[in-house]
């Protein structure tokens, strides 16, 4: 049986357009993720 | 519908279709036409998959849902961007690295054909009467606005869709998405702008939001953790976490999307782009929905959404005397209403906290008033269609608003932005059924040795064979109602258990085809009762918790099963 995580490891080689790398790109998205959470909640409890 | 809509919409719809088909017109072997040469751009790939989602009854119920329920239904959507970074980490570098046409490929090399092939035939099952329902959901409530006949709107989307997605295969469906998703965004900002200006004189966007906000409308988030409550903080991220990892990564309609990417950097980016935008997309449709609420406080809306259950009711005598009456009850009504939201504005402004009190407890209860009458139409139209018409009118709130109170332009555009969205879904599903059929199926166990050209054309007709199976259950959808209710059922079940087997393929390398198979069996077998047993309301459970269950369920007992197997070889 193939071991495919081991095999097709992340192409970690070619670094993204923006930030220095795909894990920093990955931490943008969810901590935007979180501030859109954050401004719902702020949303909710504003208007209520 | 003034003439200069019919051009806007025309004009619209008709340049999408035109420019997908000149861009694709070079489209000559199979790998061109069923992964568009590999060469899309993440801009193109990310509105894509966005487009792909988004169908069009996405435009005219979440709007609804935002009008009657508020704005829970944002909560749903919580757990898509970790399931973007998940995918980008894990999935898409294996399905890169092995040069996969299709999802199911991957478990062929994984496990064993009939895994494969199994997974291939959930897809084209669950897929192929899903396609018919993405065409025939939006026909009712664009045929009842349009006044067009309903067999006649269906084929009006379903040709067009067929027409450019055989000419130019799964880079035309990218191409025309594009498009169809900047006109969608485009025209739901607007739509939201003039929600705003639309407004009665003196009730201003601060006032709006605080009338929504202060009658319980603007509950976007909710921290209570109560496994029978749908929306909640939870159920949308964990729930939804496994929700989104199994659609996006392992549905071909949307697997294909970022499959033709240029590379794997340009796949990623798509699937990133997506996780940042689809939220705050989704917000602000259930936000022009609660526009359109308060909108409605102020000019009165039609008893009943749904202008043809009203003409049922009409048509007999004896209903349209009592549908008369109801109209005068529902009349008084509104005026107080009108009247209370008037004060509490007044006193939102005054910062009277008892005054404010007061207004909200008015409206509420005069709201409560307005819901009677409206559950009496309900009840009329039952009567008049003797239980053949749909009560619900949620659908019809928002294109009601467009058709009524949009200006001349904007009516054709937003118009424009449902029939896109009816096309760009239903072009990937087509365009995924087709890919399947032919690299899962046809080229893996019917025909093995053919040339390119033989399965281009393969998959030209496949894609025909597909638009006209969807064609045909969208126009006798009406004869198969419970059909319909059991496609919904079989996606919102069958994800879970599809997703297990996935990660068991990616994350248990010690367990094989037969134990995951079997462990697969079992898991939907309890999910399935589980959500029965929700149904009946014996054990009421979210959903979106079914997804999570059926994925640790296929892990836990595929990891106990092939333990088992060892020990009795052993």
């Amino acid at each position: 049986m193939k071991n495919h995580i081991q095999e097709e490891a992340p192409d970690a080689s070619e670094a993204p357009p923006f930030l220095q790398s795909w894990n920093q790109l990955y931490a943008l998205v969810l901590i935007l993720h979180a501030l859109v959470i954050f401004l719902f909640y702020w949303f909710t409890h504003a208007y209520a | 519908m003034h003439w200069i809509d019919w051009l806007i919409m025309a004009g619209t719809l008709g340049g999408i279709v035109l420019y997908g088909v000149y861009h694709t017109r070079n489209v000559s072997n199979v790998q061109s036409y069923l992964l568009g040469d590999r060469d899309l751009r993440w801009w193109t790939i990310g509105l894509s998959v966005m487009a792909t989602q988004a169908s069009a009854i996405t435009f005219l119920s979440t709007p609804g849902q935002a009008y009657e329920s508020g704005m829970g239904f944002a909560q749903f959507y919580f757990g898509l961007p970790l399931a973007m970074v998940f995918l980008s980490i894990f999935v898409l570098p294996v399905y890169y690295r092995l040069k996969v046409y299709t999802a199911y490929e991957y478990l062929e090399g994984r496990f064993d054909l009939k895994t494969r092939t199994l997974t291939a035939i959930l897809f084209l099952i669950q897929r192929g009467l899903a396609a018919g329902i993405t065409i025939y959901a939006p026909a009712i409530v664009l045929s009842t606005i349009l006044e067009w006949h309903l067999n006649l709107t269906i084929l009006a989307i379903g040709v067009l869709v067929i027409f450019y997605t055989v000419l130019g295969g799964t880079k035309a469906v990218s191409v025309t998405q594009k498009q169809q998703m900047i006109v969608i965004l485009l025209g739901m900002f607007i739509a939201a702008i003039l929600v705003v200006d639309k407004l009665p004189e003196g009730v201003g966007f601060t006032d709006a939001l605080g009338i929504a906000g202060k009658l319980d409308k603007l509950n976007v988030v909710d921290f209570t953790f109560d496994p029978s409550n749908r929306y909640t903080f939870w159920s949308g991220l964990l729930g939804g976490v496994f929700l989104f990892m199994s659609y996006f990564g392992t549905d071909q309609s949307q697997v294909q999307r970022y499959l033709s990417g240029r590379s794997l950097s340009e796949s990623r980016l798509g699937l990133l782009f997506n996780g940042i935008i689809k939220v705050p997309m989704q917000f602000l449709i259930l936000f022009v929905g609660i526009l359109v609420y308060v909108f409605f406080l102020f000019v009165q809306p039609p008893v009943h959404f749904n202008s043809a259950n009203l003409a049922i009711v009409k048509s007999q005598p004896a209903t349209a005397e009592q549908l008369a009456a109801l109209e005068m009850r529902y009349d008084t009504v509104f005026s107080e209403k009108r009247e209370a939201t008037r004060q509490l504005v007044t006193q939102m402004r005054n910062e009277n906290e008892a005054g404010i009190t007061q207004s909200v407890a008015s409206i509420q209860s005069l709201q409560q008033a307005d819901n009677v009458i409206r559950e009496e139409v309900k009840q009329l139209i039952n009567t008049a269609s003797d239980g053949k018409a749909k009560q619900r009118d949620t659908d019809y709130v928002f294109i009601t608003y467009v058709i009524e109170y949009l200006p001349i332009g904007l009516v054709g555009l937003i118009l424009a932005v449902i029939f896109s969205a009816a096309m760009s879904s239903t072009s990937s599903e087509l365009n995924a059924l087709a890919t399947t059929s032919v690299i899962d199926i046809y080229k893996r166990s019917v025909k093995k040795d053919a040339t390119d050209e033989h399965y281009l054309k393969a998959s030209r007709i496949l894609t025909i064979v597909w638009g006209g199976i969807a064609l045909f259950f969208a126009l006798y959808a009406d004869l198969f109602e419970n059909l319909i209710q059991a496609v919904n059922m079989i996606g919102s079940v069958l994800y879970g258990s599809i997703l297990g087997i996935f990660m068991v393929a990616f994350f248990q390398k010690k367990v094989g085809g037969n134990a995951v198979f079997i462990a697969a069996l079992i898991a939907q077998t309890i999910v399935s009762i589980l959500f029965v047993l929700d149904q009946k309301e014996i054990f009421p459970i979210g959903y979106l918790w079914l997804n999570p269950i059926g994925c640790l369920l296929v892990m836990v007992l595929a990891q106990g099963i092939q333990m088992g197997m060892k020990k009795e070889v052993a």
